[in-house]
């Protein structure tokens, strides 16, 4: 009986829904920047479930990659603003302006949710001859041009974190670049590289299993997965100034979205983040869950813009100013 | 004793085995359809299945990836379009056996024989996982590199009459392969300011185009011509054959193994590879190559099959993915709890010996779903040409479509469609060109980074390459080719030799 | 195909082309890093051009040795009209799916192709064409969720009316 009245009443429901053309009223598509099995697609694909759940309705999932994400951008900007098309992304659209790919990013749409930060860390090999960063930059110094770092070409987490640290010491080295941090990471185990910043998911399970060995955690303090790795700023304090830092992952709407829409997304994420599930795979994965949306997302997403931009900037590798963009300096 | 209860988990409930089943059904047609990769249903069955039980959901996925990479010769013997880069050396003389009404004996030996190469896989998984995937962390970026010149050398062998042509599509494919940004430097390369070019241009978009649609286009031409009456008496290929053929295939499925478990290369080099080997070590085939051999059906079926097992050795040792479907599995642990890496095998035992005990139930539904209905999809070659070629352009439009929801790849398909209808009018081969797509990241990548870690210095780079029992290996391996295959070499080299021999 | 020995109609065009094409492709090449360092972006392009320019001039070369072909037109045997036709119906097709939607386009397409090509009734075709059609939508639309173009055709929409209908 009692079931029996649920349905009716969530039919009913369903067809006022209809009547007044309440969102949402159809399917929504999820733009998943980057390709299957990667970690964006992965965190996309697990909140997604409980997102459903709330919001009543399917969201299929696309996933559509190149140009570093510049094309996923590009489509959703180019749909209605409707809320029925959302961007499924990492921070690389924060970049995009000072590496001349694209004039638009996330401060130019609007925030559902920014649902996790990762903590970048220097991995090296397991029988390299140093073991945190002061020897690392010792071993640099005295065998110039010596220690091979993977990379991930201009842009990327790789890039940023290394004009971090060049911003403090000098460094000769070699740098290698590799497709993306798994491969690399696969490379540094082989030997083909010694030294890698990556991020805390993709290394920690290596970590555990003696693998490879941390250096150090770019961040102010130690991590809660791996205790008793010294953060960055006990050898190099000046990187306060940039930290903390990471990747992230959001989900945005374009602007201009009806105010109602984005209000049913941003609780219907802010509440799919809290499920106990969605948090478990992000601490096992090494990733600090914010769970933000509003003004709050759209500091975050200015700082790491500010940071980023005048780091690559200062660096020599952007093709633009940041200051043709009215990007503060951080 | 642990590792056979885990082994039979899958064997032993109804609903594992069920679930296993349907996924291997589902896969051989997701392989079938050019467009739909096991890597993109892999991933629609991670959200599908996000509230089942691990093992659940792991049987179906598994079954979908055996299934799938199975399926991919189906469209490639019956319509010549592989329905994935896995299956392009199927084509190659799976096409011919179709068009001389022997499409049921075809598909029925690249079943065997691709199971055959799925059990080689899961065997090699399961005795020698761990061993394999330190041998393959190994490999440095100059063997990756030496790895894919062996394989465009193939363009000796997929050239057909011409060498010149044959280079020259080769090259082209190279070329095509390095278009977008450079992955190492973020260099526009060959992008004119397009931006949607900055990904590059799909192999699959162009495979669907070579293949595919420059095959119907040329169909137009005997649009009168009755179709060819298809044999169906005879589809379990005879014991014989399966006799004859089975060291080939044993062989090519070693091939396959090894490229699959390498972190950079999958089941399409691992097929190319062993058509290959097939060519080079059947002295006299009772069909010329290209025009129908079964050799050149057995060896990259057994080869692609295998790779499956191939691919998962460092993904359940170390938690590296050995192609881009395991790279979906490990995100799908990852969703159900468990932390795929090096600590898998101790932390979660049952894994690996379930996995294994999944991977050759697939496998022998695989055998069954592949035996059955051959009949039926033999009469796809039979049906009216009038009816089946729209059918294939709509067929190829949405395929291209579904690589990555764009209408770009629908372009690039049809460009490379009609390009290659030119190309097969004045005899060029178009195989060459898609296997340079394939290889072209792999070469130039590794190349430089083999330049960049001995800072620019080839001396440093050649003596490297002798100081390593491995690269020396694969070193003395592109030379014995050069020297034995290459008819520039026994056509000019080897009579001058022997002449200033007897001078 | 059966290996030339005959030099076919525009087979001498086609191989200038290539190596017209072969020539453009290494100048592009040439501009992406110069001749600049083993490991810089361009050098594997160029490597190929280079190899494409000579490949494609050996060829060129051969064929103007070989005898011309008698008997073979070019507008019969090479490109026939039918080919050109079918060409121009997958051109305006490819155009029109974004504009007009998967469904709509691709049921013009089809219905006109076999209507071209297989000749039989208006019934037949139309029968075989929206029965190929429903299957194509099923398998890539629904089951394997991809979402194709959706053009003028409110599908979303559409899908969610049925599913209330079945609901309700």
């Amino acid at each position: 009986m009692k079931k029996r009245l649920l349905s009716t009443v969530a039919g009913i429901a369903l067809m006022s829904g209809a009547a007044f053309a309440d969102y949402p009223t159809k399917d929504i598509q999820g733009i998943i920047q980057w390709g299957a099995g990667g970690s964006t697609d992965t965190v996309m694909r697990s909140i997604s479930p409980h997102v459903e759940k709330e919001l009543g309705t399917d969201i299929i999932l696309t996933n559509k990659t190149g140009g570093v994400g510049a094309i996923a951008l590009k489509y959703v900007n180019a749909k209605k603003p409707d809320g029925y098309t959302l961007l499924m992304g990492a921070e690389n659209p924060q970049m995009y302006k000072v590496l001349g790919l694209s004039d638009t990013d996330y401060n130019d749409m609007v925030a559902i949710n920014i649902l996790a930060r990762g903590t970048p860390i220097f991995v090296a090999q397991k029988d390299a001859p140093y073991n945190n960063m002061q020897e690392l930059i010792d071993y640099a110094k005295a065998n110039p041009g010596k220690v091979k770092f993977g990379s991930t070409g201009k842009g990327g987490l790789t890039s940023i974190v290394m004009a971090m640290l060049e911003s403090q010491v000098d460094l000769d080295y070699t740098s290698i670049p590799y497709n993306g941090d798994g491969p690399a990471l696969t490379a540094l185990q082989g030997g083909a590289i010694d030294v890698m910043p990556s991020v805390l998911g993709a290394t920690v399970e290596h970590l555990k299993a003696g693998r490879m060995k941390a250096l150090g955690v770019v961040d102010v303090e130690e991590s809660k997965l791996l205790p008793g790795v010294a953060p960055i700023t006990d050898t190099l304090p000046g990187m306060k100034a940039y930290l903390p830092w990471g990747p992230f992952f959001g989900v945005f709407v374009k602007k201009g979205t009806p105010e109602d829409a984005v209000e049913k997304l941003q609780a219907a994420f802010h509440k799919a983040a809290f499920s106990p599930d969605f948090i478990d795979l992000m601490e096992k994965r090494g990733f600090t869950i914010l769970n933000v949306s509003g003004e709050e997302a759209d500091m975050f997403l200015s700082g790491y813009r500010s940071t980023s931009s005048w780091l690559v900037h200062e660096a020599g590798f952007s093709k633009r100013s940041p200051e043709e963009f009215n990007i503060p300096k951080p | 004793m642990d590792a056979l209860s885990y082994f039979a988990i899958s064997w032993l409930s109804p609903e594992l085995l069920g679930l296993t089943a349907l996924g291997t059904f589902l896969g051989i047609y997701v392989g079938a359809i050019p467009g739909l990769s096991v890597t993109m249903a892999v991933s629609i069955l991670i959200s599908f299945t996000f509230s089942w039980d691990v093992n659940y959901a792991l049987c179906l996925m598994v079954g979908v990836f055996m299934g799938g990479v199975y399926g991919g010769s189906r469209t490639a013997i019956l319509l010549n379009i592989p329905g994935a880069p896995s299956a392009i050396a199927t084509a190659l003389d799976g096409y011919p056996l179709a068009k001389k009404g022997l499409a049921g004996e075809a598909i029925g030996l690249s079943t065997i024989m691709s199971v055959v190469g799925g059990f080689v896989g899961i065997f090699v998984l399961s005795i020698a996982a761990p061993s394999i995937s330190e041998f393959a962390l190994t490999f440095q970026p100059r063997d990756y590199m030496m790895l894919g010149i062996l394989g465009i050398m193939l363009v000796g062998s997929l050239s057909g009459g011409s060498l010149a042509k044959g280079i020259f599509a080769g090259a082209f494919g190279l070329l095509i392969g390095t278009v977008g940004l450079d992955p190492m430097t973020a260099e526009e390369r060959f992008t004119f300011g397009v931006v949607e070019l900055w990904d590059g241009i799909n192999p699959v978009a162009v495979m669907i185009g070579l293949f595919g649609i420059s095959e119907a286009l040329h169909q137009l031409h005997h649009m009168n011509k009755a179709v060819v009456k298809q044999k169906i008496s005879r589809i379990i290929p005879k014991w014989m054959d399966v006799k004859k053929y089975l060291p080939l295939s044993l062989q090519s499925s070693f091939i396959g193994v090894i490229v699959g478990a390498l972190p950079g290369t999958g089941g399409d080099i691992a097929a190319l590879m062993a058509y290959d080997h097939a060519k080079r070590i059947t002295k006299k085939p009772e069909v010329e190559f290209g025009k129908g051999a079964k050799e050149g059906l057995i060896a990259p079926e057994a080869a692609n099959n295998a790779a499956v097992g191939g691919a998962y050795i460092p993904m359940l040792t170390l938690g590296i993915p050995g192609d881009a479907v395991t790279a979906v599995f490990i995100g799908a642990l990852f969703i159900h709890g468990l932390n795929p890496g090096p600590l898998l095998m101790v932390e979660q035992p049952h894994m690996f010996w379930f996995t294994v005990g999944n991977l050759t139930l697939a496998n022998i539904f695989v055998l069954i779903f592949g035996l059955t209905g051959i009949k039926l999809f033999s009469k796809i070659v039979e049906c009216p040409k009038g009816i089946l070629i729209p059918l294939i352009f709509l067929l190829s439009v949405v395929g291209a479509y579904a690589i990555n929801n764009s209408v770009i790849d629908i372009w690039w398909m049809l460009a490379f469609g009609v390009f290659g209808y030119f190309m097969r009018q004045y005899g060029f081969p178009v195989g060459p060109v898609i296997l340079g797509v394939i290889l072209s990241s792999l070469t130039d990548e590794n190349w430089r980074r083999a330049i960049l870690s001995e800072r620019g210095s080839l001396t440093d780079l050649f003596s490297n390459l002798l100081s390593s029992p491995l690269s020396t290996v694969l070193l003395f391996a592109i030379v014995f080719i050069l020297v034995s295959q290459s008819p520039i070499w026994t056509r000019w080299i080897k009579p001058n030799l022997l002449r200033s021999k007897t001078n | 195909m059966p290996r030339t020995v005959y030099r076919r109609p525009g087979e001498r065009v086609f191989c200038f082309l290539l190596v017209v094409f072969s020539v453009y492709l290494f100048w592009q090449a040439y501009g992406i890093s110069g001749f600049s360092e083993l490991s810089s972006p361009g050098a594997f392009p160029l490597a190929t051009s280079a190899t494409m320019v000579i490949a494609a001039c050996v060829v060129f070369v051969n064929t103007l040795k070989l005898p011309e072909a008698e008997g073979v037109r070019f507008f019969y045997h090479c490109f026939p009209p039918i080919v050109g036709i079918v060409m121009a119906l997958i051109l305006i097709f490819a155009i029109m799916l974004e504009s007009l939607g998967f469904i709509l386009s691709s049921f013009f397409f089809l219905f006109v192709g076999i209507q071209f090509l297989y000749q039989k009734s208006v019934l037949t075709t139309l029968t075989i064409t929206v029965l190929s059609l429903v299957v194509v939508y099923i398998i890539f639309r629904l089951v394997f969720q991809v979402v194709l173009p959706e053009g003028i055709v409110p599908e979303r929409e559409i899908l969610a009316a049925i599913e209330q209908f079945w609901r309700g």
